[in-house]
């Protein structure tokens, strides 16, 4: 017989290429001088610019940009797919380990310390993110780990952090207070380009990691008893998958403070559309969580124009009414 | 295949497994019964190596399981859940897949044996038609099967199931047993099954294990030396009556209602009934408690029948015959012996008069007589039985309109 695939499997791989081919072009597009797209693209494939600005803006300002912002978009997007089959909860989100609070209050008391290197910051929000997470796992693990115990530590954990974060922004004088706001709302405009090659390794590791264990997902989402008596070592494939999904998350919070509901909206679209499998679920969410990021920003970047709104304000303005618009298609199902 | 020793599991100081021994035999069907809280499920449990025991041991093929790397126990055990909901939206394709996870390498897709094994294990359950559907819009007897299907997609030679016969329809149950003893017959797959369904338990076990309210073993064996009413009532803490299948010949079990207060009498009762008289008669006196005895009855007739369901002592004729002295003399020790004697609404005739006059005897000598709705239409000896009956309302034979009514008379007779 045909094994029955799932809906549109077909226009997956076309549809996500093109999707993501197109916001790459308009996030390359959008900014606040206009470019026409014939020149865009002929720099970008490497002719000379008809001025040296031009090819400035195009190659060292929009593109890093554009890059970071799939970067981000991807590992948000992947990580928060395994992370709502791990935990066993098709709405949760890549930060509900305690991840945010971790990594936000890192940043933050780098900033309010008057953290003066280009690299504090993002150095001390991964540290606060792995940090946070290990602990999350540390208490959990006492208690088999379940995911009941790892989301309940994980918000308590979170909760400690972000009553002290409030203490340090109270305390701090207004220029780090106000680089911290707009660092907590998310923005993809502080990272060093220098970075990218780097990051982007990092996340190629953790991501390649997660996708081997697409099995191992698809088993837990059935239960930890069962996925044991399919013959998964749970502890061990949690423990690597938290590592993975982690390092994931820590990296982009460390680029680009916490832009949200991409790791929540972006998954659970996927699924929607080409079910919950997760050898197709995380390279489809890492895809489209890059094209729903480089639109994001695009927008970001042009409608205030000059101004810059941070882009963690648009994935939250467009993720929260779509996510509720989910949750009702939800509820129209038996 | 799977052997027990001295296994003992607790949580906390409430102990819920106390001391079981046992062997399930490679190509066995066993069947495990017990009230709730007995400890099945942790039984099944540490059977499956997610628990590891506090005492004794549990070895699979001579090792202990919980050893077992979980993808090994996984090529050995294939363990069918109890039908949950499940919150991702897998096809039943893929969720029967999983079952191939032991089998396959990391990394590497389906290949043409997992195929093949998906594609007999839904055929097996007759799910082969609900392949591209998602496993969120199955009813609870769909996905029962479906899980079903993953365990036997697994190829394990050993499965254990957790009452899962639970959620089905009367038909997918009947198919559920069928395929168990089928996969049981035909490819020797050990099967340990948690159910609370006795009949299908004794149907497809080749033998049964019992477990006490407080986890501990109250038998083990093949179904007809489980079933039996004194265990089960030790185990239920029920009343129930088991007759054999009149097809089979296995133990049927059927659990007996009380009414909200039934009267508790502890009286012998002697009943005198025939032709299917006695049948309220005899089934209110036992539900009621009395040990009750019947007789003389012909061999065959409707309340000789009942009686040897209802396990009353019952003195018989041979059939179609008028009583003789033989039972005559055998039912007179019963008759004097009874605390109480009841006489039914008989269809009196000459072949069984002679009884009346045993109960007149009986009456003479002290034992109280109790006429259920005496009448003279039933007489068909030509005027004797009436006579009989109106002597033994004249000796003080106490005359009741039926059987509830019997029961209550009866409940001022005190126990000698």
């Amino acid at each position: 017989m045909r094994v029955p695939g799932p809906p549109r499997a077909r226009v997956l791989w076309p549809a996500l290429v093109l999707g993501l081919g197109g916001a790459f072009a308009f996030s390359m597009w959008a900014g606040a001088l206009r470019l026409p797209w014939s020149e865009v693209l002929w720099i970008l494939a490497g002719g000379p610019a008809a001025s040296p600005t031009h090819g400035a803006i195009v190659m060292r300002v929009r593109l890093p940009r554009a890059l970071l912002a799939a970067l981000v978009g991807a590992s948000l997007g992947s990580a928060g797919g395994a992370f709502q089959a791990l935990l066993r909860n098709p709405l949760a989100d890549p930060y509900i380990l305690g991840v945010s609070g971790g990594a936000a209050l890192g940043a933050v008391a780098a900033l309010s310390l008057g953290a003066t290197s280009a690299l504090a910051v993002p150095a001390a929000a991964f540290a606060g993110a792995v940090a946070s997470m290990g602990f999350v796992y540390v208490v959990a693990r006492a208690h088999r780990g379940s995911p009941h115990t790892l989301i309940l530590a994980g918000v308590m954990v979170g909760s400690f952090c972000s009553a002290l974060l409030l203490f340090l922004l109270w305390a701090a004088p207004a220029d780090p207070a106000r680089a911290a706001v707009f660092w907590l709302a998310g923005d993809l405009s502080g990272a060093d380009p220098g970075w990218l090659p780097a990051a982007a390794a990092w996340a190629s590791v953790a991501f390649a990691g997660l996708w081997a264990q697409s099995a191992a997902l698809d088993l837990l989402t059935q239960g930890e008893d069962v996925a044991a008596d399919l013959g998964l070592d749970v502890g061990r494939a949690r423990l690597l998958l938290l590592a993975c999904g982690g390092g994931l998350v820590a990296a982009s919070v460390a680029l680009a403070g916490l832009v949200g509901f991409v790791g929540l909206v972006v998954p659970h679209a996927v699924r929607a559309l080409w079910g919950p499998a997760h050898r197709r679920l995380l390279p489809a969410s890492a895809a489209l969580g890059a094209a729903f990021l480089l639109v994001a920003d695009g927008v970001s970047r042009t409608v205030l124009a000059p101004a810059e709104v941070p882009v963690g304000v648009i994935t939250a303005l467009v993720g929260a009414p779509f996510f509720l618009y989910l949750l009702r298609q939800r509820e129209g199902r038996p | 295949m799977i052997r027990v020793e001295g296994l003992r599991f607790g949580f906390g100081a409430q102990e819920v497994l106390r001391g079981l021994a046992f062997e399930v035999r490679q190509g066995e069907v066993l069947g495990v019964l017990g009230p709730n809280g007995s400890g099945k499920s942790t039984l099944l449990k540490l059977l499956r190596g997610a628990l590891v025991p506090g005492s004794g041991r549990v070895l699979l093929d001579g090792r202990p399981v919980h050893r077992y790397s979980r993808r090994a126990l996984a090529r050995w055990i294939a363990v069918v859940p109890q039908a949950m909901a499940v919150p991702f939206p897998f096809t039943v394709w893929e969720t029967v897949a999983m079952g191939r996870f032991a089998h396959r390498r990391a990394l590497s897709g389906p290949t043409r044996a997992d195929r093949a094994a998906v594609e007999r294990a839904l055929a097996w359950t007759d799910a082969l038609h609900l392949a591209g559907r998602a496993v969120t819009e199955l009813s609870g007897g769909e996905l029962q099967r479906v899980f079903l299907a993953r365990a036997l997609a697994q190829e394990a030679p050993v499965l254990l199931l957790d009452e899962v016969t639970s959620h089905l329809d009367i038909r997918h149950r009947l198919q559920v047993a069928e395929l168990l003893a089928r996969l049981n017959r035909e490819e020797g797959r050990t099967v340990v099954h948690v159910t609370h369904d006795f009949d299908l338990a004794a149907e497809i076990s080749h033998r049964l294990l019992l477990l006490g309210p407080l986890g501990e073993p109250e038998a083990l064996g093949p179904p007809r030396e489980v079933l039996r009413p004194e265990r089960l009532h030790r185990a239920f803490g029920i009343s129930v009556r088991v007759e054999p299948d009149p097809l089979t010949g296995g133990p049927r079990v059927f659990p007996v209602l009380r009414g909200p207060q039934p009267l508790q009498l502890d009286l012998d009762v002697h009943v005198v009934c025939g032709g299917g008289s006695g049948g309220e008669i005899l089934r209110r006196l036992v539900l009621s408690g009395a040990r009750v005895s019947a007789g003389p009855l012909n061999r065959g007739d409707t309340d000789a029948e009942l009686c040897r369901v209802l396990g009353v002592r019952v003195v018989l004729e041979r059939p179609f015959s008028p009583v003789g002295e033989r039972a005559l003399s055998e039912a007179g020790p019963l008759m004097r012996g009874a605390d109480a004697l009841v006489v039914g609404p008989v269809p009196w005739g000459p072949g069984n008069v002679r009884i009346l006059e045993a109960v007149e005897q009986a009456l003479e000598a002290g034992r109280p007589v109790f006429l259920v709705d005496p009448r003279p239409e039933r007489d068909f000896s030509g005027h004797r039985a009436w006579e009989v009956l109106r002597r033994l309302e004249g000796l003080g034979a106490c005359r009741v309109a039926d059987a509830r009514e019997l029961v209550e008379a009866l409940s001022g007779v005190s126990a000698g």
